[in-house]
């Protein structure tokens, strides 16, 4: 994969956190969404802190900047070190951290490493990475926590949210270690995350869902049920949505080695869109009914613009 | 099936292609690792044997693509089931009808030059090495050559001489000949075609019967014919046909009137009126009348007329109108005019007392005007002797000898007698009380194979004292009845006599024996079945019987001559007949009609032999075969060698199959005419309606066609069968069609 980085178009803050974040974002994808800001639809713990600055200045343990002191000021908040160093009094600022968890499940199954002829060389399990870091990048930026699963039978790796400007590198890190190859089981995954995250918070699922619809929708209803927002990136790659096979084709699961079929894929094409539609309304529906969020996005378009596009969208729903 | 290029028909192999396609795609396959295998599986699972369905039938359709081109490019013709060479020879027998009716015409010519036209189109379209033969069916079938003939150019040549005009046909028989000539010839294809307008007349009732003994007739046959039925011509309205002339039988002499009855019928639906009807002696206009004829209605004319020289002559009579056949507008007949019959009167009991002679009243009655001495002239010329003068130069001028109350005859003249009755003559024999009865019975009659018709019995009747009529028995009369006999027909008027008012005093009964059966005279033709004789010369025939039922005048056939024989005596001892005014007439009729049956028929039917008798006039008695020379109807001369039969020659011809006048020309420079008439069934012009031509060639399993062309066709099918690769063309483009809606209903690719 080849990542542009164009380190001067970044805004200073981003330079400070991200010493590998631009090896999966471009800086125009960063610039895109860098503005936009999640707007949780749901009134969780935390939501109006996520949204503006905490007024509980100097309870975080996070430092923030220093500033000139001004009559008015609580006298507990004047930095004494620096009074005694520079006979000047400043008042010490700290970051509150929010409430604002965000969990992004990732689905590593090997089905997500598909990458069609019309997806500029971008798996959908790139464009899923990609999509990660950006949230990641996003959320932390707005000083909101932000964990990692990656998953694919079971759970690969489990970094729980936190709010730190560092803790997106070790997010990148991971994202960037991640190889698809095994057969999924999101059902049981999720099942098994429905304990692990148990304060309520955002969960932004991040996968095909390709896989048992009834189970999945399951495991969806428990994390609802657990009062977690969830939205869902259904990535797709445009070859599955069309399927443009002409000649003989030996069809191999990404998933199993054992499972091969040789078609004429012209003649079950039909049969496949069918099958297709029919598996996306199952989605739909199911979401739909359980107030999810379903996001589907093709990998040939630039993810940022599907992602803003997204956000633009939760904001005009508020 | 065969293919007409063969070589292209390889090309059906072609439908490889399409497999070796199919089989390579599904071993050229690309591999693609694939994500949505949930999907795909679920789709499989489900159409897997739908898709090997659709796949199998595709490549069906695919691989009979390639086939069908091929095959149409091979040009596949239909052959049936039969595997004949395609240029086989071919062993053809071809009916042509010649007959008659065949002469008419309509708008496009006559039916025979459009039968002869299409007969050399078919063999001229014959393969090399086929055989031919072609049968003339006018009159009696007759082959055209003796043998089927390999050339059919020779065959084309003299079809084109062939006239038509010939007698009625008998398709029966010339079926059958078709069949026992086919059943002869060699090739393997055996073809019949009966070129024929198919009269109703010819094939009406009888054609039925006829077609279902052919079919059986091909059924037996080990190799069948084809038979193929080509009706010529076309339905034509109206025909007027001189169907017969009536002439009287009896001889004729020079200056005497001769009735002659023209039956004319009209055939059409619509009237004929104010038609010509001319009667030509000799090809001379003599006489002309007119006539008018309602539809379908028959009228008879009468013609008198007379001939001033003896001899053959020919009458012809002609109705003049316009119709579509007009060779049955005429018809002819031969006239024999005599100029004197020599009747020797062999007096048993002459006298020299004037009409005391028993032959005295038989003179005066057979030569009135010679004995009346008026300038009119006798036909008969008559000379009375003894017994004892019968000689053979006598014998060879007489043409009738009465033997009036002979008591007998020595041997020697009773051979002469019976060679001259032999050879033609005539003799009338009449009882008396002369006679020797056990001669007559045992050396004239000699059980049948005498000369006597019947042997002479006792005398009855009254006796022959006159004083004493009633002493013994009573006398009787002629019974009155309708006469049919040529002789005797004369008296079915009444003007000219009764007969029954002749006393028969006295008369020899004549017995009828086993060895001749008796037949009364005119039943023949009313009873045929049962009093057809095999010979007419094994039969007595009764001309006239008396009241007591005896025989008064019989007749029979003796070689070629014939014998009378009269119960009583020809004068006026036995009966009153001579004092009667109907003895001139009666015996008049009788002499002469006996003399103009012994000369051989001169109207005969077409197929019957011409036959002439002459004397043979060499001074030294020898007999030489000068050859004759005979003119036939269509004018070509063919020359003859007369026989030589006892004293007489005997001149034969017997190809008289052409209807019309034939011409003999005697060495003595005499032409002497004779006339083949045939049947006027063919007159009616009418032909066979499709349906019923239909039903006949369905009863002999035969084709009908209506041009040559149509029959070289069908030849052509029969031969080489029928392409069909228009048929294959249609079902390639249907294929090619089916295979996109396949491609279309199984992929539904949308690019």
């Amino acid at each position: 994969m080849q990542f542009r980085v164009l380190s001067s178009f970044l805004p200073p803050t981003a330079f400070i956190f991200m010493p590998h974040v631009s090896d999966v974002l471009s800086s125009q994808d960063i610039g895109k969404f860098g503005n936009l800001q999640i707007l949780a639809k749901q009134v969780v713990e935390g939501f109006c802190s996520g949204l503006h600055r905490s007024p509980h200045k100097g309870f975080s343990v996070e430092f923030k900047e220093h500033r000139a002191y001004v009559p008015g000021d609580d006298i507990r908040t004047i930095d004494w070190k620096l009074f005694g160093k520079t006979d000047r009094l400043y008042i010490r600022e700290y970051e509150e951290e929010t409430n604002l968890r965000c969990t992004i499940l990732l689905d590593s199954s090997g089905s997500m490493s598909y990458c069609g002829s019309r997806s500029n060389g971008v798996s959908k399990h790139d464009y899923a990475v990609r999509t990660a870091a950006s949230l990641a990048y996003l959320m932390l930026h707005q000083q909101d926590s932000v964990g990692l699963v990656t998953f694919d039978k079971i759970v690969r790796k489990y970094i729980p949210p936190r709010a730190r400007p560092k803790h997106l590198k070790v997010i990148v890190s991971e994202l960037q270690k991640q190889k698809p190859e095994f057969e999924t089981e999101i059902g049981k995954v999720f099942h098994e995350m429905v304990s692990k995250i148990q304060r309520r918070g955002l969960l932004i699922v991040i996968s095909d869902l390709f896989g048992d619809v009834e189970q999945l929708m399951k495991s969806l209803a428990q994390f609802r049920h657990a009062n977690h927002e969830v939205i869902v990136f259904q990535i797709w790659d445009p070859d599955e949505l069309d399927f443009p096979f002409r000649q003989w084709t030996q069809f191999a699961s990404l998933e199993s080695a054992t499972n091969k079929h040789l078609v004429d894929p012209a003649q079950l094409r039909k049969a496949y869109l069918e099958k297709l539609a029919q598996f996306r309304e199952q989605l739909a529906k199911g979401c739909n009914r359980q107030r999810i969020s379903l996001v589907p996005m093709t990998s040939d378009q630039p993810y940022a613009d599907s992602l803003a596009a997204y956000l633009a969208l939760r904001r005009k729903s508020k | 099936m065969t293919f007409l290029n063969f070589a292209l028909a390889f090309g059906a192999a072609a439908f490889v292609i399409p497999l070796v396609i199919h089989i390579l795609n599904r071993s050229r396959f690309r591999t693609v690792e694939w994500g949505a295998m949930h999907l795909l599986e679920s789709v499989i699972k489900v159409n897997h044997k739908r898709f090997q369905l659709d796949q199998l039938l595709l490549l069906l359709v695919r691989c009979a693509i390639p086939v069908l081109l091929a095959l149409c490019l091979a040009r596949p013709v239909l052959t049936g089931s039969r595997l004949l060479e395609g240029d086989a020879p071919v062993s053809m027998v071809m009916l042509l009808d010649t007959s008659y009716s065949m002469d008419a015409s309509d708008s496009t010519g006559s039916r025979f030059k459009s039968a002869v036209e299409a007969a050399c189109q078919i063999i001229a379209a014959t393969t090399n090495g086929s055989e031919v033969a072609v049968i003339l069916t006018g009159g009696k079938p007759t082959p055209l050559f003796d043998q089927p003939v390999f050339d059919s150019e020779a065959v084309i040549r003299r079809l084109r001489q062939v006239q038509s005009g010939y007698g009625a046909s008998n398709m029966p028989e010339a079926l059958n000949e078709a069949m026992a000539m086919l059943s002869g010839m060699s090739n393997a294809r055996r073809e019949l075609i009966v070129l024929s307008d198919f009269q109703a007349a010819d094939w009406g009732d009888s054609g039925l019967i006829t077609a279902n003994a052919i079919r059986q007739q091909v059924d037996a046959m080990s190799i069948k014919p084809e038979l193929t039925l080509y009706q010529i011509g076309s339905q034509v309205q109206g025909n007027v046909s001189v169907d017969s002339l009536e002439i009287p039988q009896r001889a004729l002499g020079v200056d005497q009137q001769l009735a002659v009855r023209a039956n004319i019928h009209n055939h059409g639906t619509s009237e004929v009126r104010n038609a010509r009807v001319i009667l030509r002696i000799d090809g001379a206009e003599a006489s002309v009348s007119q006539i008018s004829l309602a539809a379908r209605g028959t009228t008879q004319t009468l013609f008198p007329c007379t001939f001033k020289t003896s001899g053959s002559h020919i009458i012809e009579v002609q109705v003049v109108v316009d119709d579509p056949l007009k060779t049955d507008n005429t018809f002819a007949a031969a006239v024999t005019v005599w100029e004197s019959i020599k009747v020797v009167l062999v007096d048993g009991d002459p006298s020299s007392q004037p009409l005391k002679g028993e032959t005295d009243f038989l003179s005066i009655a057979l030569t009135p005007y010679t004995f009346g001495r008026v300038k009119l002239s006798d036909l008969v010329e008559t000379q009375t002797i003894e017994a004892k003068e019968i000689n053979e130069e006598l014998l060879k001028t007489a043409r009738v000898i009465v033997l009036a109350n002979v008591s007998k005859l020595d041997d020697e003249t009773l051979e002469l007698m019976t060679n001259f009755v032999n050879e033609g003559g005539a003799l009338f024999v009449t009882s008396g009380n002369r006679i020797d009865l056990t001669w007559y019975r045992e050396r004239m009659y000699a059980q049948g194979t005498g000369l006597l018709p019947l042997p002479y019995g006792a005398t009855v009747g009254q006796s022959e004292e006159v004083s004493n009529p009633s002493s013994e028995g009573k006398s009787s009369r002629i019974v009155a009845q309708h006469f049919s006999h040529p002789a005797m027909e004369f008296f079915n008027e009444a003007a000219n006599g009764d007969l029954s008012k002749a006393e028969i005093r006295r008369w020899s009964q004549m017995k009828q024996t086993d060895e001749l059966p008796i037949v009364e005279s005119g039943t023949t033709a009313t009873d045929p079945e049962e009093t057809q004789p095999a010979e007419p010369q094994q039969h007595v025939v009764v001309l006239a019987r008396l009241e007591t039922g005896d025989p008064l005048l019989v007749e029979r056939r003796f070689g070629d001559g014939v014998v009378m024989q009269m119960a009583t005596a020809c004068d006026a001892d036995w009966s009153d007949l001579p004092l009667r005014p109907f003895y001139v007439p009666l015996m008049q009729q009788i002499v002469t009609t006996m003399a103009s049956q012994i000369a051989p028929p001169r109207n005969i039917q077409t197929g019957e032999p011409v036959v002439a008798l002459f004397s043979n006039d060499s001074q030294d008695g020898q007999t030489h075969a000068a050859a004759l020379s005979v003119t036939t109807p269509d004018g070509a001369q063919q020359s003859i060698t007369p026989e030589s039969q006892g004293t007489l020659q005997l001149a034969r011809f017997d190809e008289t199959q052409r209807p019309g006048v034939y011409s003999m020309v005697l060495p003595s420079t005499e032409t002497i005419y004779f006339v083949a008439a045939t049947s006027r069934n063919e007159s009616d012009l009418s032909m066979l309606s499709k349906d019923k031509l239909l039903s006949l060639s369905k009863d002999m399993a035969a084709t009908i066609i209506s041009t040559p062309a149509q029959y070289l066709e069908q030849d052509r099918l029969r031969r080489h069968g029928r392409e069909i690769w228009k048929f294959v063309l249609m079902g390639l483009l249907a294929l090619m069609f089916l295979e996109l809606v396949l491609q279309q209903r199984f992929s539904r690719v949308i690019t």
